[in-house]
């Protein structure tokens, strides 16, 4: 390891990089290859398919609540109940309400405080001139390593171009290229790792929060659309013959059950980054937890490339308390290299993103990462992308700049010390293009969903994916209202007997709605509520 | 750097060092199932604190993220309540922009009656020229009042600070809202939207392989 001045001393070496044998880089570096990092499910839908460890305790794990509970909990009754209250819920909600349906719209934190806020680069969507729907298609599905389903692929990216005219009715804006005027100008592209076309647009380096808010905005302004907040789901609900029915929810400020029937339910629930895989710090937000897998799965919904995460490049590695936290892929897109401790640049910064993390850990594994307070990781080279183009950091990498505010630096004279930290789950829960899961009457939407990405996802197709299915989930949930016939969770009494079976112990319970250092006691507030 | 010992929400704890204050909480082992969201990227705005430090005559809001614990402070966290009056509008049916100050007037009435006192430009943790940007919305000068609001994470403490009742966070979700449904019209995305309506931007889905 190569300490912090003699890094900072070496000469950059900007002679472009060797391309690497990509194969060979992903099957000795990346996370989700190394030994041991997956085992096999043993019981349910998926049985035999691999995901990480700690994921797979989850997912076979006994349910928080048992029928005898839910004697007596008053019942809330929608159309289409929507659980999760990030962007794939809220678009959800705002089609499904548009559609007639009555919505329940159901959140563990608050509306909004989830990844989509947090995403920084942009949203793709094939609309320049020398771009075209075919190839969006085919980037997407060359990115994931061929994994992704084909007919969702051509699904999210045919709706690209509606869904940004969508987004901007509600009210979002996108960045206009310099000097274009306001009706007839050009957008401002840029080009994702892994792309072979300027396909991202953005808000600044916000997009996810313009998104949101927007979101969050149009939903609380829409007539016919009740939001809970502090609601998290414990277990769904389930008619005799195993349709979704609704959910159990867990009101944490009264501290009480509460039943929502619903005849269609959509899972909007995000992903899984606060497990922390492999001790990897994640730039997720704090409720990600993989409630919805676990609660879709033993309700009987198949999972697909659950051994496919993404590790994002260019996570903070110093200092410590910001750990994990995102630096969006804009600034590699706007030209800042990356460099090992001896000055080289060791990977196309633009590659696709598990070849770049891969690259990262590669050059950390072999003795050429940069060691600062005993943090280690590679350079991100911000100072020389501000001589090449002055006042870039501060007029367009705005949230790049203030993270290094926060972390007591100058980015104009200071490199960022960076490696990979968990950020997206690549695979999820199965899904058709109406949103449909395996399970009648459970839709889902957003990055709890499989399938659209493979093994790998581009940037900005996450963001897209959201608005593209969550608009299509809310369609198909709102044609499908109807009553449930029944309220209960028989589900439970095959799902428990495997259990047994296979010998997990009663100890063993999900979903754990929030990471184990947030010294929540889930198992005593559901004694406190029943 | 060393360990800070301080006040939150009552408790006595002592943050290693280093820590922000939501990370601080955490790590002295208090239960946390709300004021919390990014985790420290600084943009869903649950994390609202007061934070008084020594010898400072006020408290100052702040996000518990974005801020580094320091020896003496005080903390509370800043529960979420909803807005006394909900400011509704509906885009679609503005028709086509003129209307747009009457719109304002009529979802923002207490807009024009701010009386500076600067309540919101001190609660804001983003530094927003809340007031300034108040004054120019009630001036016509909306596009100049949209793009003071553009770094708003909406965590409404502008809100909860105004006497008037102008709700400032949402007057600025308005105005950047009607902005972009309005007045965004890129031409290169009209011209592609019309080629996937016309047919010929299809998909073969085989045309590619590994």
């Amino acid at each position: 390891m190569i300490g912090w001045d003699a890094a900072r001393a070496a000469p950059p070496d900007d002679s472009a990089p060797p391309a690497p044998d990509a194969k060979a880089l992903l099957a000795h570096f990346h996370p989700d290859h190394a030994p041991d990092a997956m085992t096999a499910l043993r019981i349910g839908p998926s049985a035999g398919a691999h995901c990480p460890a700690p994921l797979a305790q989850l997912l076979e794990s006994h349910p928080l609540v048992q029928d005898v509970d839910l004697a007596g909990v008053p019942v809330t009754e929608a159309d289409v109940l929507i659980i999760g209250g990030g962007g794939a819920g809220c678009v959800a909600a705002l089609t499904a309400a548009r559609a007639g349906a009555r919505v329940l719209l159901v959140s563990k934190l608050r509306m909004g405080d989830g990844n989509t806020v947090m995403a920084e680069g942009g949203i793709q969507a094939a609309i320049g001139p020398d771009d075209s729907l075919q190839r969006h298609y085919a980037d997407t599905l060359k990115a994931g390593h061929f994994k992704a389903s084909r007919e969702l692929v051509a699904a999210m990216v045919a709706d690209g171009p509606a869904a940004i005219r969508w987004l901007i009715e509600e009210g979002m804006a996108f960045d206009l290229a310099p000097g274009e005027e306001r009706i007839g100008g050009r957008l401002l592209m840029k080009r994702p790792g892994g792309a072979t076309a300027a396909r991202l647009l953005s808000h600044r380096d916000f997009t996810g929060l313009e998104m949101m808010r927007v979101l969050r905005e149009a939903v609380l302004l829409t007539p016919g659309i009740t939001v809970l907040e502090r609601h998290p789901c414990v277990e769904l609900l389930s008619e005799p013959g195993g349709a979704a029915a609704g959910a159990v929810l867990l009101d944490l400020e009264r501290q009480r059950l509460v039943l929502a029937a619903a005849g269609a339910t959509i899972l909007a629930t995000g992903g899984a980054g606060r497990l922390h895989f492999a001790g990897f710090p994640t730039s997720n937000h704090y409720g990600a937890t993989a409630d919805g897998l676990v609660l879709a799965y033993r309700l009987g919904a198949t999972l697909r490339e659950m051994d496919s995460f993404q590790y994002h490049p260019t996570g903070i590695a110093w200092p410590p308390h910001l750990a994990g936290t995102l630096i969006s892929e804009a600034a590699r897109a706007a030209g800042a290299r990356l460099r090992n401790g001896t000055g080289a640049r060791f990977i196309d910064e633009l590659a696709p993103r598990d070849i770049v993390a891969a690259a990262i850990l590669r050059e950390i594994a072999e003795g050429r990462g940069v060691a600062r307070d005993g943090c280690v990781g590679v350079l991100l080279d911000t100072p020389a992308l501000e001589a090449a183009e002055p006042g870039i950091l501060k007029t367009r990498l705005v949230t790049l700049s203030h993270l290094a505010h926060r972390a007591g630096f100058d980015p104009a004279a200071e490199p960022f010390l960076i490696r990979p930290t968990l950020h997206y789950q690549n695979g999820g829960i199965a899904i058709d293009t109406t949103g449909r899961t395996d399970v009648p009457g459970l839709f889902c939407a957003g990055e709890a969903s499989g399938g659209l990405h493979g093994a790998n996802r581009l940037m900005g197709n996450a963001l897209l994916e959201l608005v593209a299915f969550g608009r299509r989930a809310g369609t198909a949930a709102a044609e499908a209202r109807r009553t449930p016939r029944a309220l209960g969770l028989t589900h439970l009494a095959g799902w428990e007997r495997a259990l047994a079976s296979a010998g997990i112990p009663r100890t063993r319970r999900a979903p754990i709605l929030f990471p184990d250092y947030g010294n929540v006691d889930v198992a005593a507030l559901l004694r406190q509520a029943a | 750097m060393q360990q800070a010992t301080l006040t939150f929400d009552g408790h006595e704890i002592a943050a290693p060092p280093g820590t922000s204050l939501i990370q601080a909480w955490l790590a002295a082992g208090l239960p946390l199932t709300e004021n919390v969201g990014c985790m420290g990227q600084g943009v869903c705005g649950a994390c609202r604190v007061l934070v008084k430090r020594p010898g400072a005559r006020i408290a100052e809001a702040a996000l518990a993220c974005e801020t580094r614990a320091e020896p003496g402070m005080q903390v509370a966290f800043i529960g979420h309540f909803p807005a006394a009056r909900t400011h509704a509008y509906d885009l679609a049916a503005m028709g086509d922009g003129w209307s747009a100050l009457a719109t304002l007037d009529a979802t923002f009435p207490e807009a024009k009656s701010c009386r500076h006192c600067g309540g919101c430009d001190a609660a804001c943790p983003k530094h927003i020229p809340v007031q300034e940007a108040v004054t120019l919305a009630n001036a016509g000068r909306l596009p100049a009042a949209a793009a003071l609001f553009d770094t708003c994470v909406m965590c409404n403490l502008c809100v909860a600070a105004c006497p008037e009742h102008i709700a400032p966070a949402h007057l600025g979700q308005f105005l950047r809202r009607m902005s972009a449904a309005h007045t965004l019209r890129p031409g290169d995305l009209m011209l592609r939207l019309r080629e996937v309506e016309a047919g010929t931007q299809a998909i073969d889905l085989d045309a590619v392989s590994p």
